[in-house]
């Protein structure tokens, strides 16, 4: 049985960025994700929104966090690579009440220390984004959009290649605290760790209750997206978000342009029952175009490519306002069990910052030693469209790969699936090369690189076509051969 | 002994419903045809249904890994599913030339199985 | 950047962009090129193993990868160039083309181009259906790929949603090869293949087709578990109360096809909203001059022999164009879809003669009258024992000078008998 230091349950943004922290010192670190990939939940899910912490109360650990989260971004965009855009966003008031709201929005951004936030009128508003129709805007400049899925990722390879140990299609079954050890029992065996980090997002109370009673319940709010073509990428140059409504303690249907140049709508707010529930319903995809129509009165209508879902972790009720602040804590009836629960937005924005957190609770017992060999991989992915010539043509020549496109949607190269294939987590599903390098993403959905990805799988990495998986261990792609090889 | 069907004839998007009488080899249309083509259609399809037949063959040492192939006249309909099993118990060896014949005398139909691609060895 | 310079470029080496490359060939043209990004030639063909291929155009039925090796040989005898494995990333209105193949990167100067990029399949999100987001959905191509070219089996049991030809002819496959085909799904009171399809490839082996049905929930958070189907009004909304839930592992999408025109936009070549392809005059000639239209890009065909015919109309007048004498025109007339016409192709004509029109009905009918106006005067006229909006009409109509002189638009309609 192998003894970690620390073992974190849940591999998304929190889980990722925490063990990436974590990979800097000299500890043995495991993490068990119950997904086939990193960023397979609620992280992978959401608007992809930097936020600049305007919509939290203040003193709210969801406001310092997500401030503190945001000016680190930054930094690591340089140095890990993933893709970041301050495009800046307009939260659009309607009428003269909703202009009231705005203007108390700012004051509290102001309070939590956003900068440079800026009521402006219709036709300041008119000079930027000329599609929307609105009455004021507060301008917040300091927001700007990622790719969730490759910043969970940066973190996570980054994480790995400093030997993080990340134990993908893991579930954890039990837990037991034995002397001053978790002993930890999942599908692929038993573990042991000195502290338990429970980033189980929408789990996290299961994970809770293998040790102690829980004090708290999860609310799944599950939140509805639709993605429009890149064609249509002129629509918007900044994020467009309504006042959010008074209700559910959510930021109300906004319509965001994507890193990949997609624009996204949603999501929509919807309390469920069960927390796996990802279902796209004809209710709220009708509910998400109307409410884009009326933020941009020429909205497309045959502009959706795809749709998608995400469930927020929400710890307070509908009847509570579904409002309530992170908790970040070491558990006081069981020593050593670090919650992080209710992680919802801006958890993205906030994740960075809440991972330094954790990395001090956890610096209290146990002692952190810089690793003398650590490593940062830039995990940048450059578009062969995006190149000059000169290094395409070289690129080819040095790799041939480079010069044969395989998605033609996203122009993507066999070069790059096969780096995607070979990634440091050995996520090898459909998805986890789409999240890697966006094939299949653009608006054949996978028509024609599916195909040719799966050859790939096939020839060069030797995968079997019957473990082919779309994402989970069980969403088989393939139901063998219609001609069978019989040995003879 | 007389039996009657129902046929729906092919001939042109309109699809008409032709009901014939049979009777050993006689042959009446009762209903539904609107042309001449349909009626020799209903009488071909009543007395003497047969079908063209595609399928693949399995491929040794070749550039694809399936050989698509088709009957070389049409076969008929109650035999369709003896042919296919013996198709696809077959294998063949690459270099494969179009025209060329995969398998005589498809379960004891004298039709054969004969290539409709070329295929190159490796 | 290895550099090209060539008479004819075709992009795209299916059936419109051979058959359009031997046209150029033939009518003089000597370096023609054609690129494509698949390794093999032929487009879709190779995997379209049935046949029907030919019917029209040669009076014999081939498979598709027949009709495709006969048209790749021809050209090849012809002395035609081929790229594959290469893909177009800029198409320029000075007639460059840049491309990219693992050799490196082509900058090609053509006197004239074809485009002939052909289609692409609609997806679950083009109509919007809700649900869950399983493995085993595939469109109907997509599938038929992975069965007939890949010898990969996508499933055991079933739903095919949309009755075009691609989804019957899928549903026998399966069946062939031991598949559940649990059921064709069609939103319309009307099969939309060919009635011999349905005949042959749904009724021979008891599959049932359900018309004024569609999917209306998609189960399954691994593979798929479920698809619901419901009944439709006349507006194609569902009917409460007639779902029906049927347990399957696959669904199949056969709900038409989407002219491939990334590159058409790239220069601003005008689109046709109706056709979803370039607007052409009577020579296949888009609005940026010196490129040409043919094939699925153009618009979506109902059978490859048609396509064919058209893209060699397309080749005959690229050659014509990089020879120099194309006859440059400023005047013309706009050729308009009328009353129960959902588009006509060209949609503009500069140039006098016998001019073939390629049009669809908005509806079916069992008896109808084409007719084209120009303004008041009846310039074409005839009785259709029936028009299908599944069947392409195809007319030859003589077209004087006056006609294109004139300041009206010519308009194509259909009136009921």
């Amino acid at each position: 049985m192998k003894n970690f230091h620390v073992a974190i349950v849940g591999a998304g943004v929190i889980g990722s960025s925490i063990a990436w922290e974590l990979s800097k010192n000299d500890l043995d670190v495991v993490v068990f994700e119950k997904g086939s990939d990193v960023c397979s939940g609620t992280s992978k899910a959401n608007s992809g929104v930097v936020h600049s912490g305007i919509n939290s109360p203040v003193s709210s650990l969801k406001a310092r966090f997500c401030v503190e989260g945001n000016k680190m971004i930054k930094p690591l965009s340089d140095s890990l690579g993933f893709s970041l855009k301050m495009i800046g966003k307009f939260v659009i008031a309607k009428n003269e009440y909703e202009a009231k709201i705005i203007n108390n929005i700012k004051k509290i951004g102001q309070e939590n220390g956003v900068p440079d936030l800026e009521i402006v009128d219709e036709n300041e508003i008119k000079t930027k984004e000329p599609n929307i129709s609105c009455y004021q805007a507060l301008w917040v400049p300091t927001a700007g959009i990622i790719s969730p899925y490759e910043f969970t990722i940066a973190f996570a390879e980054n994480a790995a290649i400093n030997n993080v140990n990340f134990l993908l299609n893991t579930n954890v079954k039990d837990l037991k605290k034995k002397d001053n050890n978790f002993e930890i029992k999942t599908n692929r065996g038993v573990f042991q760790s000195n502290i338990l980090v429970n980033a189980a997002g929408l789990n996290c109370r299961e994970i809770v209750s293998y040790l102690e009673e829980p004090d708290f319940n999860i609310y799944p709010c599950r939140g509805e997206y639709l993605v429009l073509d890149k064609e249509y990428s002129d629509l918007l140059t900044s994020m467009i978000y309504p006042v959010p409504p008074k209700e559910l303690g959510v930021l109300g249907v906004h319509i965001t342009p994507t890193i990949e140049g997609n624009i996204l709508l949603g999501p929509s707010a919807e309390y469920i029952n069960d927390s796996e529930d990802k279902r796209s319903t004809k209710k709220m995809m009708k509910t998400l175009l109307k409410e884009a129509n009326e933020i941009i009165p020429i909205f497309p209508k045959k502009a959706v490519i795809s749709a998608y879902s995400g469930i927020r972790c929400k710890l307070a009720s509908p009847n509570e306002g579904g409002w309530a602040d992170y908790r970040i804590e070491e558990s006081k009836k069981t020593p050593g069990l670090i919650n992080l629960l209710g992680i919802e937005s801006p958890g993205l924005t906030a994740a960075p910052a809440i991972a330094k957190e954790v990395l001090r609770m956890i610096s209290k017992s146990l002692k952190m030693r810089p690793k003398l060999n650590f490593e940062t991989r830039n995990i940048r992915n450059i578009n062969i469209s995006e190149m000059s010539s000169k290094k395409k043509s070289d690129l080819i020549k040095k790799e041939n790969r480079w010069g044969r496109i395989v998605c033609r949607c996203e122009n993507i190269t066999e070069a790059e699936i096969h780096k995607a294939l070979n990634n440091p987590l050995k996520a090898q599903t459909l998805s986890a090369v789409k999240y890697r390098c966006r094939a299949g993403m653009g608006r054949c959905q996978g028509g024609f690189c599916t195909q040719h990805i799966v050859r790939i799988m096939e020839e060069d990495f030797n995968i079997n076509i019957n473990e082919m998986n779309l994402k989970s261990a069980n969403s088989k792609l393939f139901y063998g051969r219609t001609r069978e090889k019989k040995n003879d | 002994m007389t039996d009657e069907k129902e046929i729906t004839c092919i001939i042109c998007p309109i699809s008409c419903k032709i009901s014939v009488k049979l009777d050993g080899k006689n042959f009446e249309v009762t209903s539904g045809s609107k042309c001449i083509k349909g009626v020799e259609y209903a009488r071909a399809e009543a007395l003497d249904p047969k079908r063209m037949l595609t399928s693949s063959v399995l491929v040794n040492k070749g550039d694809w890994p399936l050989l698509s192939v088709k009957s070389s006249e049409p076969i008929p309909k109650n035999k369709l599913f003896h042919v296919l099993k013996e198709i696809k118990d077959a294998k063949i060896d690459a270099p494969v030339k179009l025209g060329q014949t995969v398998i005589k005398n498809v379960a004891n139909t004298k039709i054969n199985i004969i290539a409709t691609k070329s295929i190159k060895r490796i | 950047m290895i550099n090209l310079d060539i008479d004819v470029a075709v992009i795209g080496a299916g059936p419109a962009g051979l058959a359009a490359a031997i046209s150029a060939r033939e009518n003089g043209s000597k370096d023609v090129l054609v690129i494509d990004r698949n390794s093999w030639l032929g487009g879709i063909l190779p995997q379209c193993i049935h046949d029907g291929f030919g019917v029209e155009e040669l009076g014999t039925s081939l498979t598709g990868p027949e009709y495709s090796e006969m048209y790749i040989e021809n050209a090849q005898k012809l002395g035609i160039d081929f790229l594959a494995k290469t893909m177009v990333l800029e198409l320029k209105k000075n007639l460059e083309i840049i491309a990219i193949n693992n050799k490196g990167l082509y900058k090609i100067n053509a006197k004239s181009i074809v485009l002939a990029m052909g289609c692409r399949e609609k997806t679950r999100w083009n109509v919007m259906i809700p649900g869950d987001r399983p493995s085993g959905i595939y469109t109907a191509g997509v599938a038929q790929g992975f069965i007939n070219l890949y010898n990969i089996m996508v499933g055991k049991n079933v739903v095919i949603l949309g009755s075009g030809d691609v989804g019957l002819i899928v549903a026998r496959r399966l069946k062939f090869e031991g598949a559940n085909v649990l059921g064709v799904v069609e939103i319309l009171p009307y099969a939309g293949g060919l009635p011999r399809n349905v005949v042959q490839c749904l009724d021979d082996y008891d599959i049932p087709l359900y018309l004024n049905h569609t999917v209306t929930y998609i189960k399954g958070r691994e593979r798929l578990e479920s698809v619901t189907i419901s009944q439709v009004d006349e507006n194609k909304n569902p009917v409460s109360g007639t779902d029906k839930e049927i347990k399957c592992d696959t669904l199949l999408l056969s709900l038409g096809l989407i002219p491939e025109n990334e590159l058409s936009k790239q220069i601003d070549i005008e689109l046709d909203g109706l056709t979803g392809g370039p607007v052409v005059n009577q020579s296949f000639e888009t609005t940026v001059s010196g490129i040409f239209a043919c094939g699925n890009c153009l618009q979506v065909y109902d059978t490859v022999d048609i396509l064919s015919i058209g893209a060699k109309h397309a080749g005959k007048y690229a050659a014509k164009y990089a020879s120099g004498k194309n006859m440059i025109s400023n005047c013309f007339v706009n050729v308009i879809a009328g009353k129960e016409v959902r588009y006509v192709i060209p949609q503009m004509i500069s140039k006098p003669g016998k001019i073939l029109f390629n049009l669809r009905v908005e509806n079916p009918k069992n008896s109808a009258v084409l007719y084209i106006f120009s303004g008041d005067y009846e310039v074409f006229k005839k009785k259709l024992p029936w028009a299908y909006p599944s069947n392409m009409i195809e007319i030859e109509v003589n077209i004087t000078e006056d006609i294109i002189k004139s300041d009206n638009d010519l308009e194509v309609t259909i009136d009921d008998r």
